[in-house]
């Protein structure tokens, strides 16, 4: 056997198997739930499937499926806002303002949690903000006279729970890059005469920015497809195309219908990723030879 | 082989001994699991009951729930052969045994069949083509129930829901028919049949300001309330009874005077039931008075469709007082079926909104 | 110290605050006797010894625990697998078969978990702790290559050819020097795996039938349709020993030890 022969031997058996496997479950599934939107419903159960677009039409026809798509993009802009106005901060705090024996603590306490389980994490939301939890009576021991809080139940609440999920993604990148910054170049800056705020912006800032905006892809993606968080956070704003798109799946039985949700949310996430790609390269390149 | 097989008659032996003494119990009852499908809180899953049950069966009762009859039907449909007795609204039995989703009971089975009151136990709803597709079980309304501590009268009228009064302090189920129901009764139409669609959307539509938050089932709603999230809230008679009695809330159920939507429900067995006749014994326990009394006098329930477990309450039940009221009587609106495209207009009109 | 880096700390502290806050809320309710979680609190453990008799809940706990060991056994061995074809050869197609590993990583769980079960149920696969596991494996494999890679490639190739040019054949070079260069990293992947897998519940959720289900999925049906604070009990174990794991293996790692 040749050796080249031997190499490609060597390389289908050491590859094989986990690509087999992500065949399996990540893209013959999204094939096959690809063809069940355009099908008139589900193939199961003795039921007759014609071909059909009109899960699609649906979908431009009728306002409301558009109102959901801007709500979910909507949450998934103010958690990534407030995450970076939260979680750049405190990643630029424990970068330069937290002495070193510290630093490595604080850093482990931040992404402790993310260990967690996210569920628990949401569930306990609950309780804190509920009328007469903690929140409010906290509230209302300094300030008696205050109206009761209401948050739980509201758009503020399902934000307060995904920041509170998402944003030690934040910190970690950010910390991660703002780290790798040559602190003799800060100080080539300062003895150059910048003021800290000119250091930051020129020079701080845009070293940053790679993980920063990583950062922000691995927040804005799975929180426009959240659907667990408005459900149990959410109440009447809860509404969001990701549980209507549970519904269709769990509740309505109506799988070509979610489906072809599934899909639009796809393609949203698909073009998102695209704008963001130039931006992202040197992330990526990072990943392709290996960042620990 | 002569060893092996010498040393499997002890262990043969052993078996029939075992079968011996197992055999009584195990011969005369339908052994193993039952499998039910049903709301949270609503009777099958009392600790009490399911172990009454096993005592006197030797079945163990498992629940699964769901939070609207949609679910209940899409559970049917993706997990076939896994559930026995399965709680279906008599408004839905007719679809669901057209889907060949639920299969014939045999009323032989039902040792309670006799003493169920017989405009529930012969509903054309519940009784398809000649078979018996689900046994009544309970029956009650749908209106509202309100916090005592927080208003001092006790409100006679369903327009409480639309007062500006409550804005923002309004509880209300996230579901399409019922919204759609309710607007009929407060714009003074039949419910089975509106015909002016526009003065429901209408009324629908001003309700938006007036909801507090949506609850999606019993357990949800008395935390709400505990919470302090809603004043006056859409609720189910026998719930409100439970959640006055089993939990200590502040709660009175209201059957305003333009009218309430009264449903009955009834128990079935789903198409493939691992355990028939497990399923038939579950159903007629549940039909008892032995659970049904104590259900209500411990917990709160609704109107039970045995006309024995009725008798035997105590006189000042809500369940006997509540509905003695003659005017009561001509206020309930019992729930018809409603057909795909009514229900599709109903679903269309309430996420227009 | 300057005010700025006062001002700095604080704020970091109160981040700190805002992350821990609710965890610590949620594990104080555990222990208040009220089921309808009304204050002020009465101090009681009946919630945890009720625990005990909730068959579900244990369950569904012992389900996840087996799935994420699993889990971590079978992702860490194929993706570490191909963690080393990518770091030893070079061959075409290899940028593409790094591309495939986004979709698992970038698509929302979501649009994942829905076109599984639509496959899964379609073909018969069906549901279940089966189909629970292969979903989970496909998630922790892209991230097990990654970190598994990142670590094959930072020790570089020169130790192997060595090895290969003293005469030692491929098996023994693997055994005897990549594995050992490879364990941090190989531990720190299964680490990994095992936490997206104990995690996960969008997949699990979808993929659960009526009667099976991992912790997750319990905790998610018990708050749509009624708990008790049984579940803040089983949560706060849960926090208090994945945390706990944690930091054992940080202390023992020096957290990111190797970089």
């Amino acid at each position: 056997m040749s050796t080249r022969r031997r190499a490609r031997l060597a390389i289908a058996s050491l590859t094989g198997p986990a690509y087999l496997w992500l065949m399996l479950t990540i893209f013959v599934p999204l094939g096959a739930m690809l063809l069940f939107s355009f099908l008139t419903v589900a193939p199961m159960g003795g039921r007759e499937a014609e071909f059909t677009l009109k899960h699609y039409g649906a979908y431009l026809d009728k306002g409301f499926y558009v109102d959901l798509t801007w709500s979910s993009l909507r949450l998934g802009i103010d958690v990534t806002l407030w995450c970076v106005m939260l979680g750049y901060p405190a990643a630029l705090a424990l970068a330069r303002h937290v002495p070193g024996r510290w630093r490595e603590a604080i850093f482990l306490l931040i992404v402790l949690p993310f260990w967690s389980n996210t569920l628990v994490r949401v569930f306990s939301w609950t309780i804190v903000l509920r009328n007469g939890g903690f929140l409010d009576q906290l509230v209302h021991f300094v300030a008696p006279d205050a109206p009761a809080l209401d948050i739980l139940y509201s758009y503020p609440a399902t934000v307060i729970g995904l920041v509170h999920s998402f944003v030690p993604y934040l910190i970690l990148t950010c910390y991660l890059s703002l780290q790798a910054i040559d602190e003799s170049l800060i100080e080539a800056a300062r003895s150059l005469g910048a003021s800290s705020l000119t250091t930051f912006r020129r020079v701080i800032l845009p070293l940053s920015l790679p993980g920063l905006l990583a950062g922000m892809i691995l927040i804005f993606v799975p929180v426009i497809g959240s659907f667990m968080e408005p459900r149990i956070l959410g109440g009447t704003s809860g509404m969001m195309l990701g549980t209507v798109i549970e519904d269709q799946f769990t509740t309505v039985f109506n799988w070509p219908l979610g489906a072809a949700l599934s899909y639009i949310l796809l393609a949203i996430v698909l073009l998102v990723m695209i704008a963001a790609y130039p931006l992202l390269k040197r992330q990526l390149a990072g990943l392709e030879g290996g960042v620990a | 082989m002569g060893v092996s097989r010498m040393a499997r008659r002890p262990l043969i032996a052993a078996l029939a001994l075992g079968a011996a003494i197992v055999g009584p119990g195990g011969v005369a009852y339908a052994e193993g699991t039952v499998r039910v499908l049903n709301w949270q809180g609503y009777g099958t899953d009392e600790p009490w009951a399911m172990q009454l049950f096993e005592e006197r069966t030797g079945i163990e009762v498992e629940n699964d729930y769901f939070t609207s009859e949609q679910e209940m039907l899409t559970k049917l449909r993706t997990s076939p052969g896994i559930y026995d007795v399965v709680l279906v609204n008599s408004s839905f039995t007719g679809d669901a045994a057209r889907e060949g989703l639920i299969q014939p009971i045999d009323p032989a089975k039902i040792t309670n069949w006799d003493n169920l009151t017989p405009s529930f136990r012969d509903n054309a709803m519940l009784n398809i083509d000649g078979k018996v597709m689900g046994v009544a079980w309970l029956w009650g309304v749908t209106s509202f129930a309100y916090n005592t501590d927080k208003l001092a009268a006790r409100p006679e009228s369903i327009e409480i829901l639309w007062d500006p009064a409550y804005q923002g302090r309004i509880g209300w189920r996230d579901d399409a028919v019922e919204a759609v129901q309710l607007a009929a009764i407060a714009t003074g139409q039949d419910m089975n049949n509106p015909t002016n669609m526009d003065a429901i959307k209408e009324k629908l539509r001003s309700l938006k300001g007036q909801i507090a938050t949506y609850w999606s089932s019993e357990d949800e709603w008395n935390k709400l309330l505990a919470g302090d999230a809603f004043d006056v809230s859409v609720y189910w008679s026998g719930s409100a009874a439970r959640s006055k009695k089993a939990f200590g809330l502040p709660v009175e159920f209201v059957i305003p005077k333009e009218g309430v939507i009264a449903w009955l429900d009834g128990l079935s067995i789903a198409t493939g039931a691992p355990n028939p006749d497990g399923a038939h014994a579950f159903i007629d326990f549940m039909d008892s008075a032995d659970f049904y009394v104590k259900w209500d006098t411990d917990v709160g329930a609704p109107a039970s469709a045995n006309n024995d477990a009725m008798a035997q309450l105590p006189a000042d039940a809500f369940n006997r007082v509540a509905f003695a009221d003659p005017t009561v009587g001509e206020r309930l609106q019992f729930m018809g079926p409603i057909p795909d495209d009514r229900r599709q207009q109903y679903l269309d009109l309430w996420s227009e909104i | 110290m300057t005010v700025g880096s006062r001002l700095a700390q604080v704020f970091l502290a109160l981040i700190l605050v805002f992350l821990y806050l609710p965890i610590v809320v949620m594990t104080v309710m555990a222990f208040n006797r009220s089921p309808l979680y009304e204050l002020p609190i009465v101090w009681d453990t009946i919630w945890f010894t009720s625990l005990v008799g909730n068959d579900r809940l244990l369950t569904a706990s012992g389900n996840s625990l087996m799935i994420a060991i699993a889990n971590t056994v079978i992702a860490t061995i194929l993706g570490t697998m191909a963690a080393l074809a990518f770091a030893r050869f070079k061959f075409r197609g290899r940028t593409l078969l790094r591309l495939l590993l986004l979709p698992a990583i970038t698509i929302p769980w979501l649009i994942i978990g829905t076109a599984m079960l639509v496959l899964f149920f379609w073909t018969g696969i069906g549901r279940g702790l089966h189909a629970i596991l292969l979903g989970h494996v496909a998630l922790s494999l892209p991230y097990v290559i990654v970190v598994v890679g990142a670590r094959l490639t930072s020790f570089g190739i020169v130790l192997e050819e060595a090895s290969a040019s003293l005469g030692a054949n491929p098996w023994q070079t693997f055994w005897r020097v990549s594995f050992p260069v490879m364990a941090p990293g190989i531990i720190a992947a299964g680490l990994f795996a095992f936490a997206v897998s104990f995690d996960q519940f969008v997949i699990s959720y979808f993929l659960a039938p009526p009667g099976v289900s991992t912790l997750p999925v319990e905790i998610y049906t018990a708050i749509r349709k009624g708990f008790t604070p049984e579940v803040n009990a089983i949560s706060a174990i849960i926090i208090l020993v994945s945390m706990g794991m944690m930091l054992l293996v940080a202390r023992l790692y020096r957290f990111g030890g190797e970089r």
